[in-house]
């Protein structure tokens, strides 16, 4: 997976230049329940692995997100 | 599950909404909630208008208020009934049914079926399905199906994850005996170990209402909740339609052995444009054949928004043509299901507006 593709997805949805794998998610004012939304949309849509609400809540940093659907695209590759 | 219907017909359907408009942007106001995220809410979900009931109204009234409506435009006649079913998560009593309490105030005749369904956002396939499956019996020629809710009145106003949204409604749809050789194919699935995604917990007797459920609980977020009002899990029922909702279409198309060109519409539960949007990106559908204009007009009725997008998008059209429509439903329970049918030729396709101060006959 390409983080920096993926920090340009995320940074498109919270609608900002450029976010990066060290940020910390909770300290965008734009990252609500909407945002949250937006995102399970988008990794569903580009990675087609699906994660869950709770799972995106665990997450702190940007970078831990990244690593949670690189994680699920390692399982769904094991299924293959 | 698959299930198959020979030979029946919607003939009717009737749209009962409140009088009383409330926009989402002004009722945000009451929130702490910057103005440029509630704009952008609006655009995004399309959280708009809504309309909710006065203080005090219950199912049964917006359900009398529009079967009135159909006896004096001679759209049904009362004596016609032969079976009353009513799907609706917001009875006006725990007992008795309240299919029995409009059978009564109507004093429609004693030679019928009443009965209550407890279903949400699915309950309008579920209850055609019951209806269908009624339509069977000889004795049984008119089946009136009453999708309402009074959810409005169970969210909590200080809960902008649920109170904006929410809409009440109530839908009449008539069915009946076809007699073209016409084929339905419906399919239905639940989930009850995911049923406290979507649950009022308090109020019945496991939990009853107390003082103390009555209080409210900072849930997170500033917002605030009881425990006898609904609580819906939004993220949690996203992933779910995004996840369940594709494959049972898919299963019961190729069950039918036909592909999504052959047919006009999916008409589905209207929870709000971006899940409706995701879903139809997912299918690669446009979102012209999967419409999700209704929550921006009405807010979301639980099951009634599927009749409310019918006869809002398709209300004169449907009275001389007939389309070949996939219909979708999916929620509390979980449940989800479809159905595919033909759909056309009504004797009416109408929404009126329940008045407050309607004086019964």
């Amino acid at each position: 997976m390409n983080t920096l593709e993926f920090c340009q997805r995320l940074a498109d949805i919270l609608d900002i230049v450029e976010v990066k794998p060290e940020n910390v998610l909770g300290e965008f004012e734009q990252w609500d329940s909407l945002a949250v939304l937006s995102v399970l949309a988008m990794v569903d849509s580009k990675y087609r692995v699906t994660i869950r609400a709770n799972e995106i809540r665990s997450v702190v940093t940007v970078g831990d997100l990244a690593k949670l659907v690189e994680a699920k695209l390692g399982e769904a590759k094991q299924k293959q | 599950m698959n299930f198959t219907f020979h030979r029946k017909r919607i003939s009717g359907i009737f749209v009962v909404v409140p009088e009383n408009e409330r926009s989402f942007v002004e009722e945000m106001k009451n929130f702490n909630f910057p103005l440029a995220r509630s704009l952008k809410l609006k655009e995004v979900m399309g959280f708009d208008k809504r309309r909710i009931v006065p203080p005090g109204a219950c199912v049964s009234d917006l359900a009398v208020f529009g079967l009135q409506r159909l006896f004096e435009q001679g759209w049904l006649k009362q004596g016609d009934i032969d079976a009353l079913l009513l799907v609706t998560q917001t009875p006006d009593h725990f007992m008795p049914a309240t299919s029995s309490l409009i059978q009564g105030r109507l004093g429609l005749k004693q030679d019928m079926l009443c009965l209550d369904i407890n279903q949400a956002c699915a309950g309008f396939v579920i209850g055609l399905m019951q209806a269908f499956m009624l339509l069977e019996q000889e004795s049984v020629r008119k089946v009136v199906l009453i999708n309402a809710d009074v959810l409005s009145r169970k969210a909590s106003p200080k809960d902008r994850n649920i109170y904006p949204l929410i809409g009440d409604a109530a839908s009449i749809t008539i069915l009946e005996r076809d007699t073209q050789d016409s084929v339905i194919y419906s399919n239905l699935k639940a989930d009850g170990s995911r049923a406290e995604a979507l649950m009022i917990p308090a109020g019945g007797l496991r939990l009853p209402s107390t003082p103390e459920t009555a209080v409210l609980e900072d849930v997170g977020d500033n917002n605030l909740r009881a425990k006898d009002h609904v609580f819906m899990d939004g993220s949690a029922i996203f992933n779910f339609v995004q996840t369940e909702v594709p494959p049972l279409i898919e299963s019961l198309l190729a069950w039918a052995g036909i592909s999504t060109d052959s047919v006009d519409y999916f008409l589905c539960h209207q929870p709000n444009r971006f899940m409706l949007q995701k879903l139809a990106d997912k299918m690669k559908l446009s979102y012209a054949k999967m419409p999700n204009n209704i929550v921006e007009h009405f807010g979301n009725s639980g099951s009634v928004t599927i009749p409310t997008l019918i006869a809002f998008n398709l209300g004169e059209r449907l009275l001389k043509e007939t389309l070949h429509v996939c219909l979708v439903g999916f929620g509390g329970g979980l449940a989800w299901g479809a159905m595919l049918l033909d759909l056309g030729k009504l004797d009416f396709n109408a929404i009126v507006e329940y008045k407050e101060n309607h004086e019964y006959a």
